[in-house]
């Protein structure tokens, strides 16, 4: 019988190394649940939203306030998508950090790596979506990077924003960006990059005749730490979703559009904080290019220095460098968020 | 892992639990559509105790967000309130037009007497444009005293800036002086708490345990007008306040300043049952000083030895005198009453001319605005004074109905 893609993900039984959660961090399955979630969340949420500038706002807060559990819906939602992020990005660090990009894991790290950027541009259309005074950066700043792209900006920032300025075409398109494009495009390359996870021999540890724990896990086992990790995050969940509540503001007014004292959301703050230095198509599209473009180049690094005897735990002697460069970047972009926080607390 | 998946089940339920009882306790929102807006909003979830403000602003009208502003579905007091107009108040005059204008409301034409917020934002007690002119022409920033700037740019007044004065003294008035006009803080201390713009006047101060009081009305006690009046004086000579060091106990002495001299009717009533709508608010024009504003005289209501008080006879139902008598009906004014008007025309609708014999000198029957209690006065024709009708002044009345205190 032709297995299902559960059972495709779960065989019958796995190597222990490739369920250890001290390996693992059990990042991935984790970013599976949270897709589920924000994607279940989503299509809730998509009942009461209405996408026109006037009613966006305040279909928000007639969801937050006035629809039973709509506040539950909204703020699963929100959370949900917010540690989806982290997760990843976390995720992304753990294959880094353990060598698991070796070949033959090319191809399926640039998905994940591009499954991490769709995942940031469905925050950023979502977070847009609100149409309330808090998204002033983005829909300013954010959409004004487009426009400092030299020769094609001019036509990318009317394609995106459809028009001269934000107003109701550019709701209706981050709203379908959000909807549609984005998550089919999600869809599409998470479930490849689910597929390939057991393609190419499930998660890296070394070669059998490498390997010196010989312990297997068997489905059951698999399902049931999935079980417990899932219920777990919900748990998290459920309590981050009661106790902080997703952000609202007033509606955002025609003519109030300014991105003077406007927070970029918190993934993107380290963009926002390096468009103060100078010019926006430098600093805004072309520094922040070029760290995704290391990132990416990671598996091409001198992948030969990293033996596959070394996989399966974390930071390997062979793939020192690649840690070095990934660990330099994170620490940038860490130290450039605190640094545009940081006028709060002044 | 069984035991573990056991016990986090149960927390996973604890946590389904907690969010139930969270929707359980949550606000039950009480919505309001009001008929002018048509958009429903649920600030009465919260405030469904607060008082309509007033008769003629019913709430299933008005509803909260037309003139307050605020976020009308928001049911947390931070983002509902956070675009609340003028904070707490909506009739600053900084907001004043988005908050009480409107051709239908207070920003009409005056033909048909809803010009209130044109007349008030060019008023003296709004501009402050009176005291301004004496000041700058005290120390010499101008030649005469006449009206040239405002606290705000306004109808030929340009904005007063202390900073860019060459007189320090006029510099210290700026820092000293300005608490008194619409827009201004007022000075600390219960005796000067008050709201600014039109809920200078038209509401109630905070109460004393700092609760607000949610009334506009007419009925003007005059200690809402000595928030503002008869607290105390400015000196010229150091250029400061001096707040009165009387200490009144009881009404006769807490009307006016020691200094003042006035007859019994001044201290009896409130200034509001006098003092005209246009006195008070303005008539649209700029005046230089409040002498050239306030007109009434002890005439306008007593006539003169050889002349009557002019009087106005309602004739239509949506008659100015009527609509003033129903936001604040002390008096029960109807079609066919005959009231007391004043030179100006401004209609004195608490002021009724009660029906006597004919060729009879006729009896004048006053409502208070803020009690209600009546007083009936007959005009001075016909009575033992032999004042001149040229020398109308209230110092002139004074020498001979001037109360002892």
């Amino acid at each position: 019988m032709r297995p299902s893609f559960y059972d495709h993900l779960h065989p019958p039984t796995i190597p222990a190394a490739q369920a250890r959660l001290r390996y693992t961090l059990g990042m991935g399955g984790l970013a599976v649940f949270l897709t589920l979630v924000v994607g279940f969340t989503g299509i809730l949420v998509t009942f009461f939203y209405v996408p026109t500038p006037e009613q966006a706002a305040k279909s928000v807060q007639e969801l937050t306030f006035l629809v039973p559990f709509g506040w539950l819906m909204r703020n699963l939602h929100f959370w949900s998508a917010q540690l989806l992020i982290l997760v990843a990005i976390l995720h992304l660090l753990r294959v880094v950090f353990t060598g698991a990009y070796l070949p033959p894991r090319r191809l399926n790290y640039l998905l994940g790596l591009s499954l991490l950027v769709i995942c940031l541009f469905l925050d950023f259309t979502g977070y847009v979506l609100r149409w309330d005074e808090g998204v002033h950066w983005a829909l300013v700043a954010g959409t004004n990077l487009v426009r400092s792209i030299p020769l094609i900006g001019g036509g990318l920032y009317t394609a995106l924003v459809g028009g001269s300025q934000p107003g109701a075409t550019t709701l209706i398109r981050f709203y379908a960006w959000h909807l549609f494009g984005l998550m089919l495009i999600l869809m599409a390359v998470g479930i490849w990059h689910l597929f390939r996870v057991r393609r190419d021999g499930g998660i890296a540890v070394p070669p059998p005749e490498l390997r010196s724990d010989k312990e297997r896990i068997t489905r059951t086992e698999l399902s049931r730490r999935e079980g417990l990790a899932m219920v777990w995050a919900m748990i998290v969940l459920i309590m981050l979703a009661i106790l902080v509540p997703a952000p609202l503001a007033p509606a955002l007014q025609e003519g109030s559009v300014s991105a003077s004292e406007n927070l970029a959301p918190w993934f993107f703050l380290w963009v926002q904080q390096l468009l103060k230095l100078g010019d926006p198509f430098i600093f805004g599209v072309l520094i922040p290019l070029g760290a995704l473009l290391i990132v990416a180049l990671v598996p091409y690094i001198t992948p030969q220095r990293l033996s596959p005897a070394e996989l399966g735990r974390w930071f390997p002697h062979g793939g020192r460098n690649v840690q070095i460069l990934v660990a330099i970047v994170a620490g940038v972009i860490i130290l450039l968020t605190l640094l545009a926080l940081l006028p709060l607390h002044t | 892992m069984r035991r573990g998946l056991i016990l986090a089940s149960l927390l996973l339920f604890v946590a389904i639990g907690f969010a139930v009882l969270q929707q359980y306790r949550s606000l039950k929102p009480v919505g309001i559509t009001p008929s002018l807006t048509g958009q429903v909003e649920y600030c009465l979830t919260c405030h469904a105790d607060l008082p309509v403000i007033s008769q003629s602003h019913p709430v299933e009208t008005f509803g909260c967000v037309m003139c307050h502003g605020g976020e009308p579905i928001a049911l947390t007091a931070d983002l509902a309130h956070s675009t609340l107009r003028g904070g707490g108040n909506p009739s600053d005059l900084s907001v004043v037009e988005a908050s009480c204008g409107g051709e239908k409301c207070h920003s009409g034409t005056p033909q048909d007497n809803r010009d209130h917020i044109q007349r008030v934002t060019t008023s003296l007690q709004a501009t402050y444009a009176g005291a301004i002119a004496q000041v700058r022409y005290a120390f010499g920033a101008q030649p005469a005293p006449t009206a040239q700037m405002g606290v705000y740019a306004i109808d030929g007044l340009a904005a007063f800036d202390p900073t860019s004065e060459s007189s320090p003294a006029i510099q210290t008035f700026g820092n000293n002086c300005l608490y008194c006009h619409l827009s201004a803080e007022p000075l600390v201390g219960d005796e000067y708490i008050r709201w600014s713009g039109c809920s200078a006047c038209h509401s109630p101060a905070p109460r004393e345990d700092g609760t607000l009081v949610h009334q506009l009305t007419t009925s003007l006690v005059y200690t809402q007008c000595n928030k503002c009046h008869n607290r105390g004086n400015y000196s010229l000579l150091d250029v400061k306040f001096h707040s009165r060091q009387d200490a009144p106990t009881d009404r006769l002495h807490d009307y006016y300043q020691p200094i003042a001299e006035f007859t019994r009717c001044e201290w009896t009533l409130d200034c509001a049952d006098c003092h005209t709508r246009q006195e008070a608010m303005g008539d649209g024009h700029i005046y230089n000083n409040k002498k050239e504003i306030q007109y009434i005289r002890c005439r306008t209501c007593h006539g003169t030895i050889d002349s009557l008080p002019l009087t106005y006879t309602i004739t239509d139902e949506n008659d100015l005198a009527l609509r003033l008598a129903f936001l604040n009906p002390k008096v029960d004014l109807k079609v066919g009453d005959t009231i007391l008007m004043t030179d100006k025309g401004e209609l004195l609708w608490n002021i009724r001319v009660l029906p006597g014999v004919e060729g009879t000198t006729p009896t004048n029957e006053l409502f208070s605005k803020a009690t209600g209690q009546r007083f009936t006065f007959s005009p001075v024709m016909g009575s033992t004074c032999q004042q001149k009708p040229d020398q109308q002044d209230a110092r002139y009345c004074h020498e001979c109905h001037a109360t002892q205190r």
